[in-house]
């Protein structure tokens, strides 16, 4: 018997089932196919904007997707680098292939998982609580939890055109019997549509007609683990539909799935197909397209920007009308996918679901998209199952600590409709949590649980006091600087433009004793210093709200004072604190300070943690 | 739990010309002690006679006030109160004044609530809390939404359109820097916020701070042609200001102007009588005068004592329902055995007064009912709530202000862009408090509906 199953491959699965042997609990992850282990069905990059802040928190808790893409990215830049240092994100092209090695050489290194290569039906059930898996050649397989890693495999139906096969993504068959056996224990489940474009074969696509776009000259990598990168960069290239292309859907439009009514999920607004694009931005005379490698040695070519699920005959044509594939051959057609998935306002924050406890569900399941989303997900419910195991207290960050906490606690606080996706602009801490202070903000948990490499711990440490004591010199010592006469040196660096690399001569004691890396995360906390301690005085109101819990059985319904859309709100999702309630659309202030006197009168808040 | 100060008008304003402001919190005692510089030491639980003064050295009031140390409070905590003279200038000046020290208005009901919070109260009385909350938010609720159908709320929202675009505009661009699109210009950026600053310190000066709230309590004159009410209105005002005639219909435009009842300013006006008519103008005039009668604090209806109630006008009254209203029954000296049994007084004896717009007979009673009617009961807590809200208002649109002012500078020093977006959604949220939308949530929906976005 295991003491956990992870049912699905995919990021998010990967992530929980290493998380939860590492922290010394057997586990089983469970696939239909060990090849697709860690694949990439999209896009062939990790990171981009909020994106890369979220690998460099997973890495910052011991989760695997940084070292990954490290080892396998074949073009690093860190995006918006023109701009504030706190919207910085690192983003790299991946190559598939070595992704999907480099996850299972990680899988197979921990003696504590195991892999088996089977389709999940249904769930073994007993008192409300979940007791293992069912297979489909009918085993029932024994386990203390279960975590729910399907991606878009629960009744996926893919589109290409007027031509509808179920699967869960190309050439993978979907997984029905599993989502209908969640249906049939109460779980709601809901549809959403995702899509993909064409892949291209490489020799068949002209780049001398196209821009290139080379890497950063010094690429930065995600895992505060690896060294210094040493990688042979590869350029990807951009081109531009045009009014020969937009002709081309226009008058095909009758037979896009999307528009003909065959497609009833819903679709994410921030990734349209090209042919969403066509008609809602008609007045748009040209749309962007990158080309990205799917490998350093793929012969093929992802079509960045022309998702589509147009018929095949019309994806060759549209194609052949940008510059430079004017002779493009299609290696593999685009194609949208339609799916499954159990809007998260039945998870706890733990991702654990509140009908069958000790089940989890992480990721694409969710409603969210992006492979960074998935894996953030999938780690925390690994670390919430493993610690409920261990008899430990559960761990979710919040939001002003972390995007994995942004990510969580819209999850349980919102309707989501859309595939969910994390933008920096959902972070109201925006400023502090940035992609050069994840190990500042969440290594100690990491360290915490077991989750870290023998040593990290002390490195960051070690790091982390040569930043204090160079912060300390800045803060104290005077430097004449030209017109700006004698100031404090860490004055100075607050003027736009300055850094410490530029003050560090004028300073009469001597240079810093500082690293790359710690200079530039310490410049930049000088710099946002202002900024940094008037939104840490509403984190810590809204610190304060997230301690007063309320109970899960909150009989919201007896309380007549709360308005109407207050009660409806707070009984579908009933808030696991004050903080959450709060944020529920439709719950007001008032609904609030009611709320506060009721938990006071239920005697709730005297068993609240810091009482 | 608390943690933090705060500060509310807690009798209705005017009882006996005095009103009571309370504070509670960590920093009340400190609040008041800094707007009594050099005072004497505060003994707890006493009254003192101290003059409270702004920032500035202004001089706000002479006032009574005593401190309170938690426990020993009603809400358990720290907390001050202090009597002070009850015009709404004065009430408003010293909760602007503590707003400034750090305290912040009370939510409704808040302070029976961090009473209830401390074991102040008995836990029986949840409910009984919890309905008070309800109660003040519906009343909180009254006040906003007749306010938002008034100008503010419309220019502000009209502010608050142009700062969401320019919002998107820089979200855009530091989420989205892939796109091909035309995201934010600092030229542009600056001159919308340039402008919105202007016009709400414009806003601050006309229509917060010195308009109209402290123009005072509105009254409404309302009923049948030719009751007398012009008449009415110019012996309350104590001058000829509406043009009187025999002439039925002669009044045909709200007249507006101020009188003083019991040290309290209130705003009187007449409207035109009430009337089947074909006359556009006219029409036009009594649609203006239902108007105005509906945001009044208090409805003065006037009906002829000698003609009583024919010819619609119960009809009339009765669209004043559950309205707090006065019915005045005019030319009292025309009417043998006096005015009240000839009007048949619908509303009862205690809500009629008989008064002669020509002799002056009845007017003092009717200055007394006035202000019973208005600084007792409902209508005062809504004139409280009023006060209230035109402070947060005013309070909201300087954090605007200052926000904007913040954004001016970090532009003129090229700052980063999500310092930019820091101080615009700062502005915004201020504004959504007026306005009540939530700010700055919806902001990738504009940003979704604005740009195409998704390579």
């Amino acid at each position: 018997m295991y003491d956990v199953i992870v049912a699905g491959g995919g990021h998010a699965g990967c992530e929980a089932a290493l998380a939860c042997a590492r922290m010394g609990v057997t586990t089983l992850l469970v696939t239909i196919r060990r090849g697709d282990i860690a694949r990439m069905p999209c896009n062939p990059a990790i990171g981009g904007l909020a994106k890369g802040q979220l690998v460099r928190e997973i890495d910052a808790l011991g989760g695997e997707m940084g070292l990954c893409i490290d080892h396998a990215g074949i073009q690093f830049r860190m995006l918006n680098r023109a701009k504030g240092p706190a919207v910085w994100s690192p983003r790299a092209q991946a190559d598939k292939a070595a992704y999907h090695e480099r996850m299972i050489s990680a899988i197979e290194a921990e003696e504590c998982l195991d892999l088996l290569e089977a389709e999940i039906t249904g769930l073994a059930m007993a008192d409300g609580s979940v007791t293992g898996v069912v297979t489909a050649d009918g085993r029932e397989l024994p386990a203390k939890k279960v975590i729910l890693a399907l991606g878009t495999f629960p009744n996926g139906l893919m589109h290409i055109g007027e031509k509808q096969i179920p699967g869960g993504r190309e050439g993978e068959p979907p997984s029905c019997r599993l989502s209908d056996w969640l249906s049939g224990a109460g779980i709601e489940r809901e549809r959403l549509k995702t899509g993909t474009p064409p892949r291209l074969v490489k020799g068949s696509i002209d780049f001398s007609r196209c821009e290139v776009q080379p890497g950063d000259e010094e690429p930065s990598p995600f895992s505060f683990r690896t060294g210094r990168l040493v990688v042979e960069q590869i350029p990807c290239h951009i081109t531009w539909t045009g009014e020969k292309t937009h002709a081309i859907i226009n008058a095909n439009i009758h037979r896009a799935p999307l528009f003909s009514g065959q497609i009833k999920g819903v679709g994410p607004r921030y990734c349209p197909s090209i042919e969403d694009k066509v008609v809602r931005f008609s007045e748009k005379p040209r749309h962007q397209i990158f080309l990205e490698p799917e490998g350093r040695d793929s012969e093929e070519i992802y079509v960045n920007g022309l998702s589509t699920s147009l018929p095949a005959d019309v994806q060759l044509k549209m194609v052949r009308s940008v510059p430079g594939l004017e002779g493009a051959e299609i290696a593999r057609y685009g194609y949208a996918i339609e799916y499954d998935y159990f809007p998260p306002h039945q998870i706890h924050s733990t991702m654990e679901s509140k009908k069958i406890a000790g089940l989890y569900f992480a990721g694409q399941v969710n409603g969210t998209s992006g492979y960074e989303e998935a894996a953030a997900q999938g780690l925390i419910a690994g670390i919430n199952a493993a610690l409920a195991l261990h008899g430990r207290g559960s761990f979710v960050p919040g939001r002003s600590e972390a995007y994995i906490g942004v990510l969580i606690d819209d999850l349980v606080t919102k309707e989501i409709r859309e595939p969910y996706r994390m933008f920096t602009s959902r972070a109201e801490y925006r400023l502090s949590l940035r992609q050069d202070n994840a190990d500042e903000r969440l290594l100690r948990y990491a360290a915490r649980f077991g989750l870290l490499p023998h040593g990290q711990w002390e490195r960051m440490i070690a790091a982390r006091k040569s930043i204090q004591r160079a912060r300390r010199r800045l803060e104290a010592e005077n430097v004449t600087a030209g017109e700006a006469g004698t100031v404090r040196a860490a004055r100075l660096l607050q003027r736009p433009g300055v850094s410490i690399d530029d003050i560090e001569p004028l300073l009469t004691a001597g240079p810093l004793d500082l690293g790359k890396r710690e200079r530039e995360s310490l410049e930049i906390d000088l710099k946002y210093r202002g900024y940094i301690r008037r939104q840490a005085r509403t984190a810590e109101k809204l610190k304060r709200m997230e301690r007063r819990r309320i109970p899960d059985d909150f009989a919201y319904g007896e309380i007549e004072a709360l308005s109407a859309e207050a009660r409806e709100k707070l009984g579908k999702f009933r808030p696991e604190t004050l903080g959450k309630a709060a944020r529920l659309a439709g719950v007001r202030v008032s609904d609030v300070s009611v709320l506060m006197v009721f938990l006071e009168k239920a005697g709730a808040w005297r068993d609240a943690d810091d009482r | 739990m608390q943690g933090d100060t705060i500060v509310a008008l807690s009798t209705p304003p005017g009882s006996s010309g005095i009103a009571v402001i309370r504070i509670s919190g960590p920093d009340s005692i400190g609040i008041l002690e800094a707007m009594a510089p050099g005072a004497r030491a505060w003994d707890p639980r006493t009254l003192h006679n101290r003059i409270l003064r702004s920032g500035d050295g202004e001089m706000l009031d002479d006032v009574m006030a005593a401190v309170f140390h938690g426990p020993n409070s009603y809400t358990g905590e720290d907390a001050v109160e202090i009597s002070c003279h009850g015009s709404m200038q004065i009430v408003s000046a010293i909760i602007e004044e503590s707003i400034r020290a750090g305290a912040r208005l009370a939510e409704p009901g808040e302070f029976t609530r961090r009473a209830y919070l401390s074991g102040k109260l008995d836990l029986a009385q949840a409910e009984a809390v919890a309905d008070l909350i309800a109660s003040e938010t519906r009343l909180q609720a009254r006040v906003a939404l007749e306010h938002l159908e008034g100008g503010l709320s419309k220019k502000i929202a009209a502010i608050e359109t142009r700062l969401r675009t320019q919002l998107a505009m820089v979200e855009v661009s530091i989420d989205f820097p892939e796109e091909d699109i035309e995201t934010y210009a600092s030229a542009e950026l600056a001159a919308v916020s340039d402008e919105a600053m202007r016009e709400i310190s414009e806003l601050l000066e006309s229509e917060v701070a010195g308009g109209k709230l402290r123009r005072g309590i509105r009254i409404t004159i309302t009923g049948p042609r030719n009751a007398g009410k012009s008449s009415l209105y110019n012996a309350l005002l104590g001058e000829e200001r509406a043009i009187v005639s025999p002439i039925p219909g002669t009044t045909r435009d709200v007249l507006r102007e101020r009188i003083h009842i019991g040290g309290f300013t209130y705003h009187l006006e007449d409207t035109a009588g009430l009337a089947e008519t074909g006359c556009e103008i006219e029409s036009e005039g009594m649609r203006k005068g239902r108007e105005a009668a509906g945001a009044a604090d208090l409805v003065l209806f006037v009906v002829d004592a000698g003609e009583g109630w024919t010819g619609g006008a119960l009809e009339e009254l009765e669209a004043h329902e559950g309205r707090n209203r006065l019915v005045v029954a005019n030319k009292a000296d025309l009417v043998p055995g006096g005015g009240e049994t000839a009007a048949g007084s619908p509303t009862g004896g205690s809500r009629t007064v008989a008064v002669s717009a020509v002799t002056g007979e009845g007017l003092g009673r009717l200055r007394e009912k006035i202000f019973e009617f208005t600084t007792n009961g409902e209508v005062s807590s809504v004139s409280r709530e009023r006060i209230a809200l035109n402070i947060r208002q005013g309070v909201a649109l300087r954090r605007a202000e200052e926000a904007l002012e913040r954004l001016g500078k970090e532009l003129g020093m090229n700052s980063p862009v999500e310092i930019l977006s820091l101080e615009i959604r700062e502005a915004l949220d201020a504004c959504g408090e007026v306005t009540g939308r939530s700010a700055a949530e919806d902001i990738l929906c504009e940003i979704f509906s604005m740009f195409c976005i998704g390579k």
